[in-house]
Formats: C-alpha cells, structure tokens, sequence
C-alpha cells in the first residue's frame, strides 16, 4: 500500500528533479527551493526526501556530482544532468504528456456526457 | 544486462561506502545550514531556526539510512551488519564469549582429537585391491584364539589350498640394523614371501615389487623394497634412490622399488621401514626362521579364487590341518586347525579388537558426552542471555525492528560462537595432536606414533575430522542460538518494556535452564564416576607386585648372529657377554631370558607327567615357557624357593633339568614333592626335563593374572637363540648405564648388535600402560565435564542471583541476615545439583556394567568411585552455588535497591 504510493511520488520527485537540473547544475538545497518554487506539494514529506532520489539517480547514471565552491565560498556538491539522464527526461516527459493527454481526453469525454 | 550493471555499481560502491557516507553527511550538514541561513534571514532566532530547518528537512537520521539503502548492497549489508553488530556485543560480554567459546573449544576438540586417534588407528583402510575376497589366515587350537602361522605350515597350506587360494601373502618383522657396523641404527624391516604385493594388489610407486624370483634361494637375493615413509625420512624422497645399495645387517641390499604413500606393511600397528624378500629370514634373523614349525611369527594374508567362498576355503584348509594332525611333524600340535577371518573385519588383530573396539567406543562415547555438555553449557548462557537482553530486544522492536530482524541477530550471534568455537577447537586439536604423535611413549622401544606406527598429525587430521569440527561448531552454534531466538522476540512488547532491565522472565525458559544444568550434573558425574573407576583401576594395578623387576635394573636386547654358528658356539658366545657385563663398573647381577615376563612374545611347551592324564581335547599338558640363564632369577629378583637354579654342569649332553614356577609346582605336586620329577615331552625336538628347582611366582602374560604355570629352561640346553633380553641389576641409574653395557658386549663380540635398551621399570610402565591411559584420559575428560558442569552451576546461580537484587536489597532492608539470603539463593542452584547428581548415579551404575571388561581388580559397583565422585562434585557444585549467592548478600541493600 505504502509502497505503491511511493512509487508514483518516486517516478514525480525524479522527474521534476531531473528537470530542475536541465536548467543548470544545482547543489540538493538549490533543487529544493526551486522545487518550491513550482509547488509545495512535492516535498511534503520533508526536504530530505530528495536525497534518497539524488543518489538513486546518480547511480542509475542519470546524473552525475561534484565538489564545487558556492557564491558564497560554501563548499557544496553539485548536480548535473548526464547525457543518459537527458535522454531519459525527454522520454519520461513525452510518457507523461502522453499519458495525462490520455487522461484528459478520458475525463473530457465523461465531462461532456 | 542492466541488472547486472546495477549489482556491479551497487557492489562498488559497497568499496567506497565509507567516502559515500562521508559525502553525505556533508551534503546534509550543508542542506540544513543553508536552511537554517534562510529561516534565520527571515527574521527567526538562530536556534529556531535550526529546529525548523531540521523538521523541514525530516528525520535526519531516517532520511540518511534511505539514501544509503541506495548504494548499498542490502543482503550482505545486513549481514555484515549483523555480523559487525554481534561480534560488538560479544566483546562487551568477554567473560560469557570466552565461556562459550572456550566450552566449545574443548568439547570439539577433544572429538577432533578422538576421532582422529580412532580413525587412524582402527578404521584407516589399506589400499588393497579387492578387500573382499582377501582372508587372514591364522593358526587356532580348537577354535580358540589366533595365533599368528609357521612358515612351515604356511608352506603346506599353500600347497593343498591352490583351487581355494589364488595366492598367499605372508609377513613377519625383525628388528634391522642399518648402515655400517658403527654406526648402525635399528629400524624395522618386514619380511614377505615373493609375490605378496601382487596378491595384495598393491603397485610400487617406483620401481618394482618383491616378486617370487626374488625369493628363491635362502640368502641369495639380498633386494630391498623401501616403504613410503621410510623413503622420505631417509632418502628425501629421492627417486634416484631406486639401484642404489642400503647396508642392512652388514650386507649390501639392493634398493628395487618403493612402496605406495598408502601401504603401511602386513600389520597395522607396525609401519616397517623396508620389505625384503624371505629367503633372506634366516641370514637377518640369525635363526632358523623358515624351517621351525613351532615359530609361530607370520601373518598371513590370502586372496580367495575367483568364485570360492571363505567357508568352501575353510574346508579345505580344515582338510590340511587334519592331514598335518595325521602326519605329526615336529612342531605341530594335534588338532590345531586354520582360522580365516575376512581381512575387512580385522582391524589390528582377532584376538584383541573387541578389546580395542570396546575401548575406542568407549572414548568417543566419551567424548560425545563431553560435547553435549559443552553445548548444554552455551545453550544454557545463550538462554539466559536471551533473557537479559530482554529490554535490548524490546527497545529495539519498538523502534521498528521485526521479530524475523532480531531472530537473524541472535542467530548470527549463536552462529558466531559456534565459528569461534569450532575454530579454537580446531587449534586445540592440532596442539593435542601435535603433542600426541610427538610424546614418548613409555615404551621398550622407543616407539613413536609417527615413526613407527605411520601416524602422524596429517593422517590423524584428514580432511573428514576438519569437515566434522567445523560443521559440528557451525551447527552446534546456530541450533542452539534457535531456542533463545525463538523464546527471546516472544512476547509483547510494552510489558517487557515495563518489568524493567531484567526482562521478562519467562518461566518456560528457566525451566529449560534448570533442565540444561540437571542434565549437565548428570553428565559429569557419570564421567567421574567412569574416571574414578579408572583410577582405582590403575591405583589396583600399581600395587601389584609381578613378582619380579623389583630392584633397578637395565634390559638389553642383543642380537648375537649365531645362524652359521654350531649350538655349543653359541652358548659360549652368550656366555662371553654375560660374564663381560658382569664385571661392568655398578653391575650387581646379570641373567639372561627370552621371552621376557610381561612382553608381547610368549612362547610354551607341551608335556605329560607319569600317573597323571591330560585334560579330555589335548594329548598333554601345556605350560609357559621361559628360557633363562642361572643369574637370571637373581638379577630379575625371582626367589628359587625350593631345589636349586641351573648351574655350570647343566649342559647340552647332560640331563635336561627345569625350574618349574611355585603354582605349577602346587597343581602337580601338591604335596610338594616336584623336585626330581620328570616332564615329558611328546614333541620328538624336545628332550625330556628334570625338575630341579621350584621360583616364586611371576606375572608372564599380563600384570595381576592368576599365577600361571611356567617351565624355565636352561639355555645351554635348549635350541640356540640369536637374541636374548639381558636383565642387568645394577646399583645406580639403569638408564645411564645402558650405553656401557652395550659398549662392553660388543667389546667382546664385535658382531652382537643392540636391539633395544630399556629398564625393568620402564617395561613394568609399558604393561601398566592400558590403564594409565584409561585412567589419564578418562580423568582428563572427567576434568573438563566437572569444570563445564561448574560454570553451568556457577552462571545459573549468578544468574538467579542477579535476578533478585531488589529482592536481596528489601529482605536485608527489612533486617535478614546476610547468610540467610547467601543459603536462599544458593538453594535454587544446589537442589538442581542434587537432582542431577542422583540421576547420574543411577546412569553411572548402569554404564558402569558395561565398563568391567575393561577394568583391572574393580568391579562396577565401587564404592569409592560411586561415593567419592558424587562427594567431589558436590563440593564443587556447592562452591559454585555459594560464592555468587555470599557475594550478593554482602551487597550494600540500599545499593541493591537502587540498582535497578
């Protein structure tokens, strides 16, 4: 029960990660705020959710990590896509129009009737 | 192809797990400062601002364990954790850990030691082909005892049994001087008949066997077959050995082949060093070997024709006996007849397995017995650290740990220490065996295990004793780690939450407690009783007075090489060395027998006496038959109680005399009038003997035997001899004195060659032996049972005692005395010993029976082992019940109270 919940909160959080991170390379804290600036929602469970995420995915090859030095002289790891991650964004994305295109004929069609 | 990158990244990183952690501590550390920078900016107090950023953020510690479930491998994580996180907990608790692994160790190791000895000694096969259809063949006396067979009756035999037989393989041993005359060193040799490895089916490693064309003319063919063991101690296991010459008896011998690494000869007990043919018997032996049918020196192997049973070959070899019985050639006894025994059923030799067997049987029931205590010892810590752990487990099963979780933990912990154990046993073993194969047996010859016997500590150790001790740990650990595993995760948690840091208190699981320590108590007593047996046994047998040997004296056995010598030239060599070590610095006495009273040999005459009839089955009389000089009686101690002992004037062409011992003097002549009378002797080779002298009674065969009938003859008289034990009483150390005596023989007689050297009190020890081992072992394993029962008592007692510190803190609050509380607490531990103690006296009475047969002068029923062992370990069970109990009641009470 638990478990298939996470699974749809796991496919969105890796999603909306990799997309955060299509825009630039970003350390764990940088991707939680710009999470939050799109929706509160995501990150309920607590912020330290994205880690368990970040390392499933850099170990899936999709993203890759490095020390890098932050404006402020902070060391800080950071994340960028991989060749690999961008492709499977692109892919990920393309299921998700498709499907909620699915779902959205599904439900106009019921709205209409 | 995916998955398998993923195991392979996942195992990688289980390499670099410890800079991932690093690496994400840092990125946590990172994430809730920037947090908290952000909140703080937002016009929140710093500590605030800290808090909320860690509630943001949510469950550090829960969050850290998901990421790293993400790079790590989580069934060998687990494990490893487990194992990392038992090993922990086993070091916090060294005096229970040591305990259990210690009891494990001795208990596993003793089996590994055992099974070992047994093994090698008793059920080690011979790479013989086709074990089947091979006999033994012996000489018995109407179907009693298996004497080993002439060569003469070999040689009949192998004749009229050609359909049955399809070969015959025969063997004897003799003591072989190797290397120049000098510096020559006695080894063991083996003599077999040509053709015996074919027979046996045994290939030579190198070179060739012995084969019947090597054994053909008497002394023609001095060829010799090195055996494995003996090629590597003294060739360095060089193949080139084979053509080269090895000095044997002052003869050059041709080295023709090596033996295979397996074969160890025609006896088990005995590992010769070399094979060479039996024609050379004679020229090596320094008598006539061969030709004697009375020389009842050979075993013998035969391999059944295709087809025929061991029965049919029975009957057949039955119809030879008859015909020799008929034909009465000298030397052979009527009615004697040929006994086969399938060579698989003998392990060293008919007439003493069941001996060994019941002895072997015996120590690994033993043995057994102490492994289950050992094992009863850490089921019973095992339980009751279940016990106390009870709040750990609690604790942890609120905080989300499953009960199959906790179940694996305490399993790998029991597996653990059943793995130290094993382990340390196997250590232990490998100690013991190395001692074992090294010790110096008190023995005639120098005999040591691995030299002589072909045991060593590799053979006594084959891979089936390692697979057994670490299967035995690994199982004994994890079956007994079950029970706690099983009883510690039941039950509900809040109580055990609630009743504190003891626990929960099952009393299923005491009970199981109480049982594990009766049956401990139970078991040790029975070894004590069995070790207390075994003392008075050998306590029995070191009171015995053989009747001879009392003052210090040395033994020699010389061989003086007479074969090309004429009967009177050998008595007048002989006689040369005895009157030169007479006069040897220290020398008080010196006479000279064969067999010595107490040796391995024994040798007998038949004889009828006027007016009396023999016994229904036999045409004669039979008695012991000692050849001896006339010093021997004073050298040996022997009291010639009436008549005379030999003297100067007995001589070959003079009338035959004998000293006959006081009990045959008693049977025959119980009015005491046996001097002057005759024995006469039905074999045509023996001349009748005069009774001239009546010795005191002496042990012949084994040490504390009813006084047996024994003939002593003179040598000048008898057959010629070549070798003789020399029985030198002397005045100071018998040990140092040996190499003197050997000096000063050989001073007059160049050619006599020292066989053995030994003192009368070290031969006295080796027939002592059996029942000094019984006794030393038994004892030894008693020993451990005792201390494994003890501590079994001891941590129960603590145990208790534990238990009931706020107990022992309200009774002393409330004024009892401090040894009223010691005795109450000891109570608990005390009536198991005493409810154990009785049912190992009933055990002890019924195992006891079964140990008589090997029991010297002590009857199963005795009642100082059946008192005294009970008293022993009642003492030490009370000591082990009472000082924890004293101990607590010395405590402080309100120390006590608040403890908890």
């Amino acid at each position: 029960m638990t478990k298939e919940k996470g699974d749809v909160l796991q496919g969105t959080l890796d999603l909306v990660v990799l997309k955060a991170l299509k825009l630039e390379p970003m350390h764990g804290w940088g991707i939680t705020e710009r999470l939050e600036q799109w929706s509160e929602s995501v990150l309920q469970l607590g912020q330290g959710t994205l880690y368990p995420a970040l390392y499933r995915l850099e170990r899936q090859d999709f993203i890759r990590s490095e020390w890098r030095v932050t404006d402020n002289n902070r060391r800080a790891r950071y994340y960028s896509l991989t060749a690999r991650g961008r492709r499977h964004l692109q892919e990920s994305l393309a299921q998700w129009r498709r499907m909620s295109r699915a779902i959205n004929l599904v439900l106009d069609v019921t709205t209409v009737n | 192809m995916d998955a398998f990158a993923d195991v392979w990244r996942r195992l990688r990183s289980l390499a670099g797990r410890r800079d991932l952690d690093d690496r994400l501590d840092d990125e946590i550390r990172f994430h809730v400062e920037q947090q908290t920078e952000k909140y703080r900016r937002a016009g929140i107090p710093p500590d605030e601002a800290r808090r909320q950023a860690l509630i943001r953020f949510g469950g550090v510690e829960q969050k850290r364990q998901e990421t790293r479930d993400q790079f790590r491998a989580p069934r060998i994580e687990n494990l490893a954790r487990d194992v990392r996180y038992g090993l922990r907990s086993l070091w916090r608790h060294p005096a229970f850990s040591a305990m259990a692994v210690l009891s494990l160790a001795i208990g596993i190791g003793a089996n590994a030691v055992i099974f070992g000895v047994v093994h090698a000694l008793l059920y080690r096969p011979f790479p013989l082909a086709q074990p089947e259809t091979l006999v033994n063949v012996y000489e018995t006396e109407g179907g009693r005892g298996f004497n080993l067979m002439s060569h003469p009756n070999i040689e009949d035999l192998r004749r009229s049994t050609t359909q049955v037989f399809s070969g015959i393989a025969a063997s004897t041993f003799f003591p072989a001087p190797v290397g120049s005359d000098g510096t020559a060193q006695i080894v063991m040799g083996e003599l077999v008949n040509g053709g015996a490895f074919a027979v046996l089916g045994v290939e030579p490693l190198l070179g060739r066997a012995i084969l019947p064309e090597d054994d053909v003319a008497r002394g023609g063919h001095p060829v010799v077959m090195l055996n494995h063991a003996y090629w590597q101690r003294a060739f360095a296991a060089d193949p080139q050995a084979v053509g080269r010459t090895l000095q044997i008896g002052g003869r050059g011998y041709t080295i023709i082949g090596v033996a295979p690494a397996g074969y160890r000869g025609g006896f088990p007990l005995l590992s010769p060093a070399f094979y060479v043919p039996m024609a050379m018997a004679d020229e090596l032996m320094g008598a006539a070997m061969l030709t004697e049918r009375d020389a009842h020196s050979f075993f013998v192997k035969a391999r059944l024709a295709p087809g025929v049973t061991r029965l049919q070959a029975e009957h057949t070899a039955s119809l030879v006996a008859d015909g020799l019985t008929r034909a009465r050639p000298e030397g052979w006894v009527p009615g004697e007849r040929f006994s086969l025994v399938p060579t698989a059923d003998v392990q060293i030799y008919p007439g003493i397995d069941p001996l060994l067997r019941a002895a072997a049987l015996l120590l690994v029931a033993v043995v057994g017995l102490v492994l289950l205590l050992a094992c009863t010892n850490l089921a019973s810590v095992l339980l009751a650290r279940a016990l106390d752990r009870g709040r750990e487990v609690a604790v942890r099963r609120a905080i989300g740990a499953t009960r199959v979780m906790i179940a694996r933990q305490l399993l790998v912990e029991s597996a653990l220490l059943g793995l130290g154990g094993a382990a340390a046993g196997f250590v232990l073993a490998v100690v013991l065996l190395k001692v074992l194969v090294s010790i110096d047996l008190p023995l005639p010859y120098t005999l040591k295990l691995d030299s002589h016997f072909g045991i060593d500590s590799t053979v006594l150790f084959d891979w089936r004793v390692l697979a057994l001790t670490a299967v035995a740990g690994a199982l004994t650990g994890s079956a007994l780690g079950l029970v706690p595993a099983v009883q510690g995760t039941r039950g509900d948690v809040g109580s055990a939450l609630k009743t504190g840091s003891r626990g929960g208190d099952a009393p299923g699981s005491l009970r199981w407690r109480n049982a594990l320590v009766i049956a401990q108590v139970a078991m040790s007593l029975v070894l004590l009783v069995g070790a207390g047996l075994f003392l008075r046994s050998w306590h029995k047998m070191l009171a015995v007075d053989p009747g001879f040997g009392r003052n210090p004296a040395s033994v020699l056995t010389l061989m003086i090489p007479v074969a090309r010598s004429t009967p009177d030239e050998t008595v007048q060599r002989t006689h040369a060395v005895l009157e030169r070590l007479r006069i040897v610095p220290g020398v008080e006495a010196a006479g000279l027998v064969w067999p010595l009273p107490l040796e391995f040999a024994s040798s007998f005459t038949d004889f009828t006496i006027d007016g009396r009839v023999p016994p229904p089955d036999r045409a004669a009389f039979r008695a012991d038959r000692v050849t001896v000089d006339d010093a021997f009686f004073d050298a040996a101690g022997i009291a010639i109680i009436a008549g005379r002992t030999f003297t100067e004037a007995d001589r070959r062409d003079t009338q035959p005399v004998a000293v006959i011992s006081q009990a045959m003097a008693r049977r025959y002549w119980p009015d005491g009038d046996a001097l002057g009378r005759v024995l006469r002797r039905p074999d045509p080779a023996e001349r009748d003997l005069m009774v001239v002298g009546v010795a005191s009674d002496v042990n012949v065969r084994s040490l504390g035997e009813t006084p047996r009938d024994v003939v002593y003859e003179s040598y000048t008289q008898g057959a010629a001899f070549p070798m003789f034990n020399f029985v030198v009483r002397v005045a100071t150390d018998p040990s140092r004195i040996s190499p003197v005596l050997v000096a000063a023989a050989r001073e007059v007689d160049p050619d006599v060659k020292p066989v053995q050297s030994t003192t009368m009190a070290q031969h006295l020890a080796m027939s002592r032996l059996p029942s000094q081992m019984g006794a030393f072992m038994l004892s030894a394993f008693a020993a451990m049972a005792m201390v494994l029962a003890t501590i079994g008592v001891y941590g129960l007692v603590r145990y208790t005692v534990a238990m009931r510190t706020r107990e022992v803190g309200i009774r002393m609050a409330l004024g009892a005395d401090a040894a009223g509380v010691a005795r109450l607490l000891a109570t608990g531990g005390l009536r198991l010993a005493l409810i154990g103690g009785a049912i190992g006296v009933v055990v002890s009475l019924v195992a006891a029976s079964y140990l008589t047969k090997l029991l010297f002068g002590v009857g199963a029923f005795d009642p100082f082992a059946l008192t005294g062992a009970p008293l022993v370990l009642g003492l030490v069970a009370w000591l082990a019940a009472y000082l924890p109990a004293r101990r607590a009641s010395r405590a402080n009470p309100l120390a006590a109270l608040r403890s908890e």
